[in-house]
């Protein structure tokens, strides 16, 4: 998933660092002046949708999260993070490699359609097709026939669908993998996996502008009108009457609020002009505590962050104990609670503490420890100098400045750090061989299971087209991969999953650096506030106070 | 009169048509690709990248995609699309109005309060009240309108609020209709107020010494004519010349005023659009902002002859 909220806050960080600082706390609730007239909707903080509401297209968080009121998962996550069932009935396989996905009866399209089975597989095959150009293409690469419709740069599709989907019936559909993947399940519940109804592609075979300004779903909100992306400053829902699942009491009006600035947008619930901000800025978080109290929270966030090393490119950083020097000579404590104010936590493993599979401590390389660090790296004989690449457009200076400040002083080295434009500049340097230094990289997952943190980064058949960007390479690492994914259930592919994350634990080919945490916080007229593991509301709990 | 006006309108035509090029190289020449921002911190999937390239004609040398563009703009009136597939007309349309109305309030506040403090401190040369405005006017250039923008925000929408409970000048947005300009308003005007005022003073202050002004009072003329018709309007040339070329800094350049109170306005795409390579959007964004520099520079040249009769356009 891509984080157009790095981008948002280039606008409003980098403009508005100054920020908050002005913020006395202590502030007292008075209650908001009611809206004459109607009922005042639930009023939610995003930034700008990046592309048009097309399921198939979204791949950054703000569009999905508009899509995920519109829209209802087949899958969603329980407390235990676990996917259940929410417009399937049921998901089944025997192999993890056909899976059986059984639509639960009374889901309807916003137009009062029902909706079958294939609505699923015209919206997978849309977004698999490669003339389609769809961002969440790649979702669809495990399915088989996936290389038919999808073949790479330069070459022409031989089919339009895969043949890895089959409409049982009405309500049945067959998907077969290429190989067998026993965490699908989990994947079921993102965006690109979604339906579209048959009237969203329009006589050319593109969807429709008005599909993508007024989205039709079959989830619990509808949009009032259509969306004009760059004008409209809001998005209108109301609950959709004939919505099978769960809906909100005592509300049916919500409004999603676009904002350039995360430290407006705080303002703005201050002042009880807004209910929900899931993005407050750093800057505000000591006085939002205060302010808010109860109404604020702090939980983990799928996401991390690393300092990447060029393993392929370079072979200064071939040596593992120069990699586990760098990584021991970083104070993550006081980067995490004093560059990020604690909006970060210290990690200690590749699995992120919000997904299943996180194992608090296995990273023994990840504690401080300068002294053991400096000796290692002289044995090993680390480089005398490091640069250490960012990108300028995410407000990463300051922690890579920080992590170069550690290097410096705990391993008696020089380090350079050196921006770029764009995270993209990077690799274009990497691959140019102008520049071998290590680099900034951070992970936001696409589907929350363990093996995202593995394959997409670190296997083999990554590099080059996946985000294995430092060529690292492990047979043994692919191959325990490999065995969980053909486990035949999801608790027994963990295992290995684990066993591969321990490779990675030695080798170290990337330095996990820190994990995001979500900080976000509600107005006084709202309750009970949740946030799912795609960070996402789960707004039927919402209550009015 | 009229005559003049048309040839200054065609003037304009080889300047606007330059204007495109020239941003449309710029934009070219940055660094980066812009299908590859599309994807954020993800490298992307080469064949859609491919697929995408092809569809907005990036694969093409500069000058076929310059013809793209304006054919379509003179012949079609279409200015094209952003990635996400909007048109730009649309977007355009949406953004001026806001920047507009917000660009309108700064100039209208500038003229009234700068020009008004600066007279007041130009018939009080010297005084107390003179000292008073000079040094405030010091400070709300020094201060920038970062600062000024979020002090004010907190006080006047946040506090203000949560003390009285009425909602005089909103946070942000603009769904308060015009209240909703009057805080970014002066926010944005604050520092051409601050210069406003001390032009005004300087300009009438000049003027005042002038002999024909003498000759006035010595007409028996009262004061009240004498500063509002010999004076003020002799000093007003330069007040205007700098209003005319304001407009159209308050309408590009609007960035951070326009962040602060979530006001979605041209300043901001712009900001954006650089960032996203949208060529497309920064070149319609900055003809139109040529536009309006080129019509404020006349609308001024016609004012200088109202204001000073001996000024003539034939």
């Amino acid at each position: 998933m891509r984080v157009t909220k790095g981008a948002r806050i280039v606008a409003g960080t980098a403009l508005l660092a100054l920020a908050v600082a002005a913020c006395g706390g202590g502030a007292s609730d008075s209650g908001g002046t009611a809206a004459g007239g109607g009922e005042t909707p639930v009023r939610m903080e995003i930034g700008e949708p990046q592309e048009l509401l097309n399921p198939q297209n979204t791949t950054e968080t703000e569009g999905s999260e508009v899509l995920a009121a519109v829209f209802s998962p087949l899958v969603r996550y329980d407390e235990n993070k676990q996917p259940v069932e929410e417009a399937a009935e049921s998901i089944t396989t025997t192999d993890s490699k056909v899976w059986t996905i059984k639509l639960k009866s009374g889901y309807t399209w916003h137009d009062g359609t029902p909706v079958t089975a294939a609505d699923y597989a015209r919206a997978w095959n849309f977004a698999a097709l490669q003339d389609n150009a769809m961002s969440s293409s790649y979702f669809f690469g495990r399915v088989d026939g996936y290389e038919d419709v999808h073949p790479g740069e330069g070459k022409t599709p031989s089919a339009k669908e895969m043949k890895g989907l089959k409409v049982v019936d009405d309500s049945t559909l067959e998907v077969t993998l290429a190989a067998p993947f026993s965490q699908f399940k989990t994947m079921l519940g993102y965006t690109a996996f979604y339906p579209m109804p048959k009237s969203a592609i329009g006589p050319d075979g593109k969807v429709t502008q008005a599909f993508g300004e007024q989205p039709i779903g079959q989830g619990l909100f509808k949009l009032d009108k259509p969306y004009k992306k760059g004008t409209d400053p809001t998005i209108e829902l109301s609950v959709y009457d004939k919505f099978p699942g769960k809906k909100p009491t005592g509300w049916t009006k919500l409004q999603f609020k676009v904002y350039t600035s995360s430290e407006t947008a705080w303002n703005d619930l201050q002042a009880e002009n807004l209910d929900i901000h899931d993005s407050l800025p750093a800057t505000a978080i000591s006085t939002a505590k205060q302010v808010l109290g109860d109404r604020y929270f702090d939980e983990p966030d799928a996401s991390i962050g690393y300092i990447g090393t060029p393993l392929k490119y370079n072979k200064d950083f071939q040596n593992v104990d120069v990699r586990k020097a760098i990584s021991m000579a970083i104070d993550r404590k006081t980067i995490t609670d004093t560059v990020f104010s604690g909006t970060r936590s210290p990690a200690d493993d590749f699995i992120n503490p919000a997904i299943p599979g996180y194992r608090q401590g296995a990273c023994e390389a990840c504690t401080y420890n300068p002294a053991e660090a400096k000796k290692l790296y002289e044995a090993a004989g680390g480089p005398k100098t490091i640069e250490l690449g960012y990108n300028n457009d995410g407000g990463h200076k300051e922690w890579i400045e920080a992590v170069a400040n550690n290097l410096r002083a705990n391993l008696g080295i020089e380090v350079t750090p050196k921006p770029f434009e764009k995270f993209q500049g990077i690799l274009d340097a990497l691959d140019s061989k102008e520049y071998k230094g290590l680099f900034r990289m951070g992970w936001a997952i696409d589907y929350p299971a363990a093996e995202n943190y593995l394959t997409p980064i670190f296997g083999t058949g990554a590099i080059g087209t996946g985000s294995n960007y430092g060529g690292y390479s492990n047979k043994d690492f692919d191959e325990l991969v490999a065995k969980g994914d053909q486990a035949t259930d999801s608790a027994e592919g963990l295992k290995f999953y684990q066993q591969a994350d321990d490779i990675l634990l030695k080798d170290l080919p990337y330095i996990p650096v820190y994990f995001y945490r979500s900080n976000f916080g509600h107005s006084t007229k709202v309750k009970n506030v949740k946030l799912n593991l795609l960070n996402q509301i789960n707004w039927a709990d919402i209550e009015k106070a | 009169m009229g005559r003049y006006v048309i040839r200054r309108l065609i003037q304009a035509i080889p300047v606007l048509l330059g204007a495109t090029l020239l941003i449309f190289c710029i934009v070219f020449a940055l660094p980066g690709d812009p299908i590859a921002a599309l994807f954020g911190d993800k490298r992307p999937d080469p064949a859609i990248a491919e697929v995408l390239r092809e569809q907005y004609h990036l694969n093409d040398p500069l000058l076929l995609q310059y013809w793209y563009y304006i054919s379509g703009v003179l012949f079609r009136g279409d200015f094209g699309v952003n990635f996400a597939d909007i048109p730009v007309s649309q977007i355009m349309a949406g953004k001026f109005q806001i920047t507009l109305n917000l660009a309108l309030t700064a100039l209208t506040m500038e003229a009234v309060i700068g020009v008004g403090l600066g007279l007041w401190a130009a018939l009080r040369r010297g005084k107390a009240t003179d000292t008073m405005i000079l040094a405030s006017t010091l400070l709300l250039i020094s201060v920038p309108t970062l600062v000024t923008g979020f002090v004010l925000q907190l006080l006047l929408g946040v506090k203000l609020k949560q003390w009285t409970g009425a909602d005089i000048f909103p946070v942000a947005g603009t769904f308060a209709g015009w209240r909703s300009y009057l805080l970014p308003g002066f926010v944005l005007a604050g520092t051409s107020i601050a210069y406003l005022t001390r032009l005004t003073r300087t300009s009438l202050a000049e003027t005042l010494r002038a002999d024909y002004i003498r000759t006035a009072t010595a007409k028996g003329l009262s004061r009240r004519r004498v500063v509002g018709r010999h004076g003020l309007r002799n000093a007003l040339i330069p007040l205007v010349t700098y209003l005319g070329a304001d407009l159209g800094n308050l309408m590009g350049g609007a960035v951070i005023t326009e962040t602060i109170f979530n006001l979605q306005g041209i300043g901001n795409q712009l900001f954006t659009s650089v960032y996203l390579r949208e060529q497309p959007v920064v070149v319609g964004i900055v003809t139109v902002l040529v536009l309006v520099y080129i019509l404020a520079n006349l609308v001024v040249d016609l004012l200088y002859a109202v204001l000073d009769p001996r000024i003539r356009y034939e």
